[in-house]
Parts: structure tokens; C-alpha cells; sequence
């Protein structure tokens, strides 16, 4: 009586296997993704018996592209600084030179051209959207606030990552204790890391106080203006994820072929010739992975400017997550799921984007 | 250029690799280091580099004490046995690294990489990228970026290890006759002692890290100092009998064989190459006993390889040998290509 | 001669020059200062008293200040149970969900890189607009969510049999990995509105239940990821040499693989244990008193006076010390198992 049963379980294996992970995400990924993406086209309330979602199209997207809540969501907008004008100059020079070196591949498709055409707009708009709110009577909205722990959290973290790594892959005693040590933050929950950094960046009682005073800073008060406060919130997440990026530079730098190293270094290469030809080239891909994995991490952050700052002061270190979040706070599904939608369409082609113009291309000039 | 070891020693940590090890290498000479894997001629050969700290000794390049200098200071060229070539880069930029490192003009790169490329036939590949190209093509870009260098010595290791048994003949031609032209002072590592006979000048044979001898290919071939060196060279390996020396004639297991040897001694081992040996009708006189174990025909001659005495002897056959495994037969070995070691430490006698 | 070198230049081969070997130990130095103090700080400060937090700060215990238990006596008897049972959940949670995820991952792992799966486009372009319309017809047309999945199931199936099969273009192992570590890029915030309400339906709220397998899955992406990774180097001839004799795949996976996949295995559970202990928004949308986590507890210690410095530090300290002493004791583990997704990806 068994037999048979068994068999058939066996024979249905290669279904069995897979269907458990299948399953799971689309329950609770892809359901949910269309649940949302119903609730940002409707509205909801509570009702006497229980609550009511009602469809008002594209309403919740007008409030806060347009409407009330534009101030929270894009910005206040002022006219742009001349130093901001880089912004939107360095995207189009970026996104150019993507889509040249996509052009001239012999492999173009009318979908990865439209896909790519769609997210260089969006780049471009995005980086004049930063510009076009950070001038001195403006005001950054969540998404120029996310975008800007992104980029610059990113970019600061892997270049402090890669440094430490060239550091750390030289002959040095005691390689395995840094190791360990510098894996450390990585496993500290961000509630905690958020917290522990209040305290650190206390300027009257911290740790640090005597310093700011002898500096002449012991009464700025970093949580009450915007730019310092954003930049406790990246430092705070540069501690936290700068592990990251060096535990994998730091491997791959120690995985490069020791002969190649060796030849060079017999031809008459010095330290940063090494680096710059031979040590570069090879960990390329390695580095553009890892930003990658963190751009993708970093779009999602919430612990720290939520604890941190609650998101203060205004609304200067809130990020989209924290947006989304407060509007669930307050009851409005509807917009807390535009927002959350918002979120997911710039995570989505920011990240699509790097992998097509920065990660692909690395990947393809090694192989 | 000459090289000179003056007792270099290397430990790592408690292992010893290499033990006061002594040689000289004269301008333009080939000279190889041969020996099992783990036996200490790439740790030689690298320290040389200076790719590897001395423990103890010195290093001499046309007599100057290079032992502290920086590898790049030493003017020396090497052929790693992965060839390390820059997998980004194409051929042509790889053989020109060397010299875009010293900034040399452009005219003056694009002129010597040609001239190269030329001398190792590799001018129709300089835009490919190392991964496009054979192992044999991947090789010779790699001796072409040493070459244009124009070092004061090569330093190669194992460079035909990767390479195709039918490649492997090629190449070795080509070596030796590049060695020739460029007459550049070379130490080769290998473990292969067919290359070792067909390239080198002087052979340097080492075991366990120390120097066992050190000679022509034919004096390394002819006058083996101990068991090891016999055994190591030569294909199929020396055969070897255990036995004792009693007025001239060496005994063992019921026979005994006139030697060019006066007096007696216990404990010697009689060695004897499958060259020098034949094989006779069982009960032959003057001749050891033994059976067929197996026949391999390799070609133009006859591997025997035979029981006798107790030992395992291989003898070389004229290629119609028609004996069959199990025949009894008798093994003639000639008094005149003999060569006796002392038992204990292998060491040749006389 | 020996002419003196310069500082900038190696004594001797093999080493380097002495301002180098200065340079990179005062900074490799100072970064481990930076990485360990605000620890230090955190771990010092939850044996002051609230005296000892005003200015001027206190750095060495017995010295600047005299180290007392009140805050840990506080969180543990004063408030004990409150402390205990966030804790308690953060345990079971995070144990329960990794060993769901990394298990389920390892399989589907495995099966995408033995099996060939071609899933027919059209079959799950019809499964999404199913699932939307039940979605709008419970939402919006207030439909029994049980009537309508059921419908919803009939349906599918029906039109599997019919139309699906009319499109013949199919989607390979790369896309199925693909869409599974694409999840990844989600945020979490847009799938826990619906998720919570989901769980709100089922009187699931503020349970172990919903948690772990919330958990459970938003790892998944991660566990799929490392583990295809790891299979994908690990020879297949045992595996073949067993389904010659007749091992059912149940079989092999379970015998053969699994423990030649333990250094991943190690790595992968290691690191989802330790995304699934820090998890702090989901647990905040799931879980108020019964379910609620560590990273919650510690969050709400903001008080109407502001935090209290020495009970938080107490609290993040028995937070953090598991984990910490886990990374420094399997830092091995963590390193490859980072690396296996980065390194080979």
C-alpha cells in the first residue's frame, strides 16, 4: 500500500522540490505586491463595522507628486544652487555613456532599449530633482533623502571598504584579528546600532563631548539641523555596512593569482601600478556585485533615521520607508501603499540600471 | 651574467627546504634544477628572484650580494609555470608591460614588441586576448615578455608542465634553440628528466632539499654519484640488486657476477641501466636468473621486465622479442656499464 | 656599502618599508578603535548609574566611576518576564524561520541547478491575472476571501488545461533563480500592509506563527541564493553513481547532498539567523505584546523623559552579545558565506 504512494512522491520530486520556495513567495511576496498595488489606487477608511477601501485612481500618487504632500515626498523646490547644476550634468554624462556603450554592443533589442531609455529619464529627473531642492530655501523630500543615502552612503562606504582591504591584504601580523573585528558591526541589530550611536553623538554627555567642546561645537545640537543630522544617520550606516564591503573586497583581493602579482612586481611594478593594472581589473567585478547588493540594501533603510532621528528634524533624514511607515502610523493605507510603490519603481530601475550599466560591462571587459 | 648560490638555506618554520646549497652559474649557460616535487629547486629558484627570503647564504648576481635587493632591482626575467599572464590585456600589451613600466617611448614599445613577437612567431596573434590563445600560444607570449626585457638571466619554472606530451617535445626545440640565440644566462626547474638531459648545459639533481650532484647531462647520465641520481635519470629507471661484494665478484641471491672491483665489502647494490643488459636462455652461465613478468612493445625496442633474484629487472629487447610471461630466462649484464653503490647510504663506490 | 635607507624604503626583502608598516597599523588601529569603542561604550554604560551619564562622560569603569547593577537588575527582576519573553520570541523566531528558510532554500537550491524546469509563459501569465482578480474581487467587491480563492484555483486550473497550452514559449532555470533572488530588490514595507491585513484575517496577528514564516520567506531569496551558489560547485558523480542504483531523489538529497553542502549550509544559516534576529520592521507591523521581538522592546525604550541611557544599553547588550559572540567564534562560516553570494555572483 505504500509502494505505490511512494513512487508517486518520487516521481512528482522535481515538482515537491521547488514548489515549497514557490509557494512561499507567492504568498507573501507577490500576493502582497498586488494587495498593494490595489491599495495605492484606493482609498481606506474606517467605517462603523470595520473599514472600507474605496478606488479613487491615481489620487494618492497626485497628493503627493502634486498635491499636499508634495513638500514630504519630492520636496520644496527653490531655484538651483550653481554647485547643484553638477548633479544633473554628471547624470547625463553617466546615463550617456551607458547607453552609448549599449548601443555600439551589436546586441539591441527594442525592449532593452526602451527599458533603457525609461530609467536614464528617470535618473536624469531624479538627479534634478535633488538639484532643484537643495538650495538654501528649499527642502529635500524622502526620495531625495533616500537617494542621497544611497549614492553618497554607497559610495562612501566602498571606498573606506576598499581602502581597508588594501590595507589589511598587505603582509601584515595580526590580518585575522582585524578580520574579525571589522565583521563585527555587520551582526549588531541597526535598532541597536541606531541607539548606540544617540549616545555616541550625544554632543553634551557622550563620549566624545570633551572633544566638541575643545573644537568649539559643544553647543550644536546635531539633531535640530538637517544636513548634520543626515550625516549622523550615514555615519551611523557607513559603521554599520562598511564590514560588508571589506570582508568581500578583502577576500577577493587576497583570491588574485599570486603569479600575476609576482611577474609584475618582477617587471619593475611598484605598489599602486600593481594596484591600478593587475589588482583593479581583477576585483572589478567582485566590487561592482557588492555595490550592487548594497545599493539594493541601502534603498530599504528605516532602523536608523527612524530611531536615530525619528526622522527629524521636519522631515530632513526620512527616508521612503520611514514616509511609507508614518503613513501607515496615521491610517492612510492608501497613500502608505504609493508610497511603498514609489519606493519599490526607483529601487527597482536604480538598481536594473546599475547592474546594466556598471555591472554588466565589468563583467563582460573580464570574461 | 652569473649566478652564484653560496649555502642558501630556506626553513619554514621547523620544515626544512633547503639545506646549504652551493652552485654557480656561468655567463650563457642552461643550467637545470631537477628533482622530485617538494624537493626544493622552485624555492631555489624563486629566492633567486627574490620572491622568497634567504634563511641563511647568499645570493651573487656577477658577484654582488643581491640577497636583500628588491626583486625588481635584480634584472632578472621569469616564466611562471602559469605562464601569469594579465588576462585583460592582449598579447602585445602584455609583452610590452615590462617596458611601459620603465616609460619607455611608444615608438620605441611598439618596435621591440614586434621584433619579439617576431622571434617567438606569435606577430599574427598580438590582438588576441590570452584567453583566445592555446596553451602553447599562451606560453610563448609569456617567454616573449621576458625576453624583452632583455634580462641579465632567465628564470623558468617548469614552463612545459602544462602543456601536451607532442607540444612538449616542440617546445623543448624551440627552447633550446632560443637559449642558444639570445646566449642569456638560464636556470630552468623541472622534474622532468628528459628535459633536463635534452636542454641543460649542466644538470643540478636535488632531493629533500639538498644538492646531490651536479654535471653534464652525461656525467649525470654516465658517473650517477649516488642511487638517487642513478634512479631519477634515465628511462626506464636504473635497475638496482642488493647484495655483497666478495673478491671482485658480487653476490646475491645464488649468483655472482664478475665486477672491475677488487676486494670485498657487505652491503652493495649493483646497478645496472636496461640498455646494458640482455636477455639470454635460462641456465645461461655468468647470468642471473630470473622469469618474465610482463612485455611492452614500445615501438623500435622491447620492455622485459623480469623477476630475478628477489629484485624487479627491466631490459631492453631487440623489438622481435617473442617470449611469453612466466618463461624462465637468464639476464646478461655487462661488467663494463656496472656501477656500485654502498648499501646504506647509496653513495658510489670507487 | 650599506648606505642608511630611508624610511620610505624596505630594510629588508620581503618586508616593507618601516612608514608603511607604521601607516597601516595606525590606521588598520584606528578603525578597529572605531569598530570596538561605541561597543565599549554601550557595554560600559549599562553598569552606570543615571548620575554617572551626565557630563563629564565616565570611561573607565572603577576608576572614573563606581560600576553598579541596577540597570541589569532592573531589566531582569523588575521587569523580568517583559524582558525574558521579547527575548524568548527573538530566539524561537529566529531559530524556527532560518531553519525553515535555509531547508526549503537548499531544496529549491538544489533543484535548480540538477533539475531543468520550463515553466510555460502563458500558463503563469494566466496564474497572475487570477490572482489579481481575486485580489479586486475580494477588496473591492467584498467577496468571501475563501470563496474567491477557491474560485480563483478552479479557474486556473481549468484554463491551464485549455488555453495555456496554446503558448509554446517557455522560461528556463535562469529565470526562475532570477525571479527568485530578484525578490530581493522588494521592500519590505510594501508587502507588510497587505501582509498584516492577510494575518489580520486569519487571527494570526501578534503570534510565533506569523512571524516565522514571514521570516521564512523574506530569506528565502537569500538562502536560494547562497545554496545555488555552493551546489552548483559540488561535483555531481556521486549523485549519479546513486541514482544508478536507485536512490529516489528524496534520498539522495537527504543522504548524499546535504552533508557534502554543510560549509554552506553553516554559512548560509549563519548569516540568515542573524538577518532574522536584527529584523525590526515586520516584527513592528506583526507583532504588539505576546509576539513581540527584541528589536521592537529595544525601540520603545523611548520614553517620555527620552531613553534611558543605562536599562537600553543593558538591553542591546543581551541583544548583541549572542550574535557577537557567534561571529567571533564561526567568523569562518560568515566570511564565506558573505563572499559565496558576492564573490561568485
Amino acid at each position: 500500500m505504500g509502494r505505490p504512494l511512494s513512487e508517486w512522491i518520487d516521481r512528482q520530486a522535481d515538482r515537491l522540490f521547488i514548489l515549497p520556495a514557490v509557494v512561499a513567495i507567492l504568498a507573501f511576496s507577490i500576493f502582497p505586491l498586488l494587495v498593494s498595488a490595489y491599495l495605492a489606487v484606493s482609498r481606506f477608511q474606517l467605517t462603523a463595522g470595520g473599514y472600507q477601501i474605496r478606488y479613487i485612481g491615481w489620487l494618492n500618487f497626485k497628493k503627493i507628486l502634486t498635491g499636499s504632500e508634495q513638500f514630504h515626498f519630492l520636496g520644496t523646490f527653490a531655484p538651483i544652487p550653481w554647485f547643484a547644476w553638477i548633479l544633473p550634468l554628471l547624470a547625463l554624462l553617466f546615463v550617456g555613456r551607458g547607453l552609448r556603450l549599449y548601443l555600439t554592443t551589436g546586441r539591441v533589442t527594442v525592449l532593452g532599449a526602451i527599458g533603457r531609455a525609461i530609467s536614464a529619464a528617470l535618473i536624469v529627473a531624479l538627479a534634478t530633482l535633488i538639484a532643484a531642492t537643495c538650495g538654501p530655501h528649499g527642502g529635500l523630500g524622502t526620495v531625495s533623502v533616500t537617494l542621497m543615502y544611497v549614492v553618497i552612503g554607497v559610495s562612501f562606504q566602498f571606498l573606506l571598504g576598499l581602502g581597508l582591504a588594501m590595507l589589511c591584504a598587505q603582509r601584515i601580523r595580526g590580518r585575522g584579528f582585524f578580520r574579525v573585528v571589522f565583521m563585527i558591526p555587520l551582526m549588531v541589530t541597526p535598532v541597536g546600532v541606531a541607539y548606540t550611536f544617540r549616545m555616541m553623538a550625544d554632543m553634551t554627555q557622550g563620549p566624545l563631548s570633551p572633544l566638541w567642546r575643545l573644537l568649539g561645537l559643544g553647543d550644536l545640537t546635531w539633531a535640530s539641523q538637517g544636513w548634520s543630522a543626515r550625516l549622523v544617520v550615514m555615519v551611523g550606516d557607513a559603521w554599520q555596512w562598511i564590514p560588508f564591503i571589506f570582508i568581500v573586497l578583502l577576500a577577493a583581493i587576497e583570491g588574485q593569482s599570486r603569479e600575476q602579482v609576482e611577474a609584475a612586481s618582477l617587471d619593475g611594478a611598484g605598489f599602486w601600478r600593481i594596484f591600478r593594472d593587475i589588482t583593479w581589473p581583477e576585483i572589478a567585478p567582485v566590487a561592482a556585485t557588492v555595490v550592487l547588493i548594497r545599493v539594493i540594501e541601502a534603498f530599504k533603510i528605516i532602523d536608523l533615521p527612524n530611531i536615530l532621528t525619528n526622522g527629524g528634524p521636519g522631515i530632513a533624514t526620512e527616508s521612503l520607508t520611514l514616509h511609507s511607515f508614518i503613513y501607515w502610523r496615521t491610517l492612510d493605507l492608501g497613500g502608505s501603499a504609493a508610497v511603498a510603490y514609489s519606493l519599490l519603481f526607483i529601487s527597482t530601475v536604480f538598481s536594473v540600471s546599475f547592474f546594466n550599466f556598471v555591472v554588466q560591462p565589468v563583467r563582460s571587459a573580464r570574461k | 651574467m652569473t649566478v652564484a648560490l653560496d649555502r642558501i638555506t630556506k626553513s619554514f618554520g621547523a620544515v626544512t627546504a633547503l639545506h646549504e646549497l652551493s652552485l654557480e652559474v656561468e655567463r650563457g649557460e642552461f643550467l637545470v634544477l631537477l628533482g622530485p616535487s617538494g624537493c626544493g629547486k622552485t624555492t631555489a629558484l624563486r629566492m633567486v628572484a627574490g620572491l622568497e627570503t634567504v634563511t641563511s647564504g647568499r645570493i651573487l648576481i656577477d658577484g654582488k650580494d643581491v640577497t636583500e635587493v628588491q626583486p625588481k632591482n635584480r634584472d632578472i626575467a621569469m616564466v611562471f609555470q602559469s605562464y601569469a599572464l594579465y588576462p585583460h590585456m592582449t598579447v602585445a600589451q602584455n609583452i610590452a608591460y615590462p617596458l611601459v613600466i620603465r616609460k619607455e617611448p611608444r615608438t620605441e614599445i611598439d618596435r621591440q614588441v614586434k621584433e619579439v613577437a617576431a622571434q617567438v612567431q606569435l606577430d599574427q596573434l598580438l590582438d588576441r586576448y590570452p584567453k583566445q590563445l592555446s596553451g602553447g600560444q599562451r606560453q610563448r607570449v609569456a617567454l616573449a615578455r621576458a625576453i624583452v626585457r632583455r634580462p641579465a638571466a632567465f628564470l623558468m619554472d617548469e614552463p612545459l608542465s602544462n602543456l601536451d606530451a607532442k607540444l612538449r617535445g616542440h617546445m623543448r626545440a624551440e627552447l633550446k634553440h632560443m637559449q642558444h640565440q639570445l646566449d642569456i644566462t638560464t636556470i630552468y626547474v623541472t622534474h622532468d628528466q628528459i628535459e633536463a638531459m635534452t636542454l641543460a648545459h649542466r644538470v643540478a639533481v636535488l632531493s629533500k632539499g639538498v644538492l646531490q650532484q651536479i654535471g653534464t647531462p652525461q656525467e649525470i647520465y654516465e658517473m650517477p654519484a649516488n642511487m638517487f641520481v642513478a634512479g631519477f635519470v634515465g628511462s626506464p629507471p636504473m635497475n638496482f640488486l642488493n647484495g655483497d661484494l666478495a673478491e671482485g665478484r658480487f653476490v646475491t641471491g645464488g649468483t655472482s657476477l664478475p665486477v672491475h672491483h677488487a676486494g670485498s665489502r657487505k652491503d652493495v647494490v649493483l646497478g645496472f641501466r636496461a640498455e646494458d643488459c640482455s636477455v639470454t636462455a635460462a641456465e645461461t652461465a655468468g647470468a642471473v636468473a630470473g622469469t618474465i613478468y610482463s612485455t611492452e612493445l614500445i615501438g623500435d625496442h622491447v620492455l622485459v621486465t623480469c623477476e630475478a633474484a628477489g629484485h624487479t629487472v627491466v631490459v631492453k629487447a631487440e623489438k622481435t622479442f617473442t617470449r611469453e610471461i612466466g618463461e624462465p630466462v637468464g639476464i646478461r649484464i655487462s661488467p663494463d656499464h656496472i656501477h656500485l653503490f654502498a648499501g646504506p647510504d647509496g653513495e658510489r663506490i670507487r | 656599502m650599506n648606505a642608511r635607507k630611508s624610511w620610505f624604503e624596505p630594510r629588508k626583502l620581503g618586508e616593507m618599508a618601516p612608514a608603511a608598516r607604521i601607516g597601516i597599523y595606525a590606521v588598520l588601529g584606528f578603525w578597529a578603535l572605531v569598530v570596538l569603542f561605541p561597543l565599549y561604550w554601550l557595554f560600559i554604560t549599562s553598569f552606570k548609574l543615571p548620575i554617572d551619564v551626565a557630563y563629564p562622560p565616565k570611561y573607565l569603569p572603577f576608576l572614573d566611576f563606581a560600576p553598579s547593577l541596577s540597570a541589569w537588575r532592573y531589566i531582569f527582576v523588575d521587569l523580568g518576564n517583559d524582558t525574558l519573553r521579547p527575548y524568548f520570541n527573538s530566539v524561537i523566531v529566529a531559530l524556527s524561520s532560518t531553519v525553515l528558510s535555509v531547508g526549503i532554500g537548499s531544496m529549491a537550491a538544489y533543484a535548480l541547478s540538477r533539475i531543468e524546469y520550463k515553466p510555460r509563459l502563458g500558463s503563469i501569465l494566466c496564474f497572475i491575472l487570477i490572482l489579481a482578480g481575486v485580489v479586486v474581487a475580494v477588496l473591492a467587491g467584498h467577496v468571501d476571501w475563501r470563496l474567491a480563492t477557491l474560485v480563483g484555483i478552479a479557474l486556473f486550473i481549468l484554463v491551464l488545461r485549455t488555453v495555456a497550452r496554446r503558448f509554446r514559449r517557455h522560461v528556463g532555470n535562469p529565470d526562475i533563480l532570477f525571479w527568485i533572488i530578484s525578490q530581493r530588490i522588494l521592500p519590505p514595507v510594501v508587502a507588510a500592509l497587505p501582509i498584516y491585513v492577510m494575518f489580520q484575517h486569519l487571527n494570526l496577528l501578534d503570534t510565533h506563527l506569523a512571524l516565522i514564516v514571514t521570516y521564512m520567506t523574506i530569506n528565502l531569496p537569500i538562502s536560494v541564493w547562497l545554496m545555488y551558489d555552493f551546489l552548483v560547485g559540488v561535483p555531481t558523480d556521486l549523485e549519479e553513481s546513486a541514482q544508478l542504483d536507485g536512490a529516489s531523489r528524496f534520498r539522495i538529497f537527504f543522504g548524499i547532498v546535504l552533508p557534502l553542502a554543510k560549509p554552506g549550509l553553516i554559512a548560509t544559516f549563519l548569516l540568515v539567523l542573524i538577518l532574522a534576529w536584527n529584523e525590526y520592521l515586520l516584527a513592528l507591523f506583526l507583532s504588539t505584546a505576546k509576539a513581540q521581538t527584541m528589536p521592537i522592546l529595544i525601540a520603545a525604550q523611548n520614553g517620555t523623559r527620552g531613553p534611558q541611557w543605562w536599562y537600553m544599553s543593558a538591553l542591546i547588550t543581551i541583544m548583541i552579545a549572542p550574535v557577537v559572540a557567534l561571529t567571533v567564534a564561526l567568523q569562518k562560516y560568515i566570511a564565506q558565506g558573505l563572499l559565496l553570494g558576492a564573490v561568485k555572483g
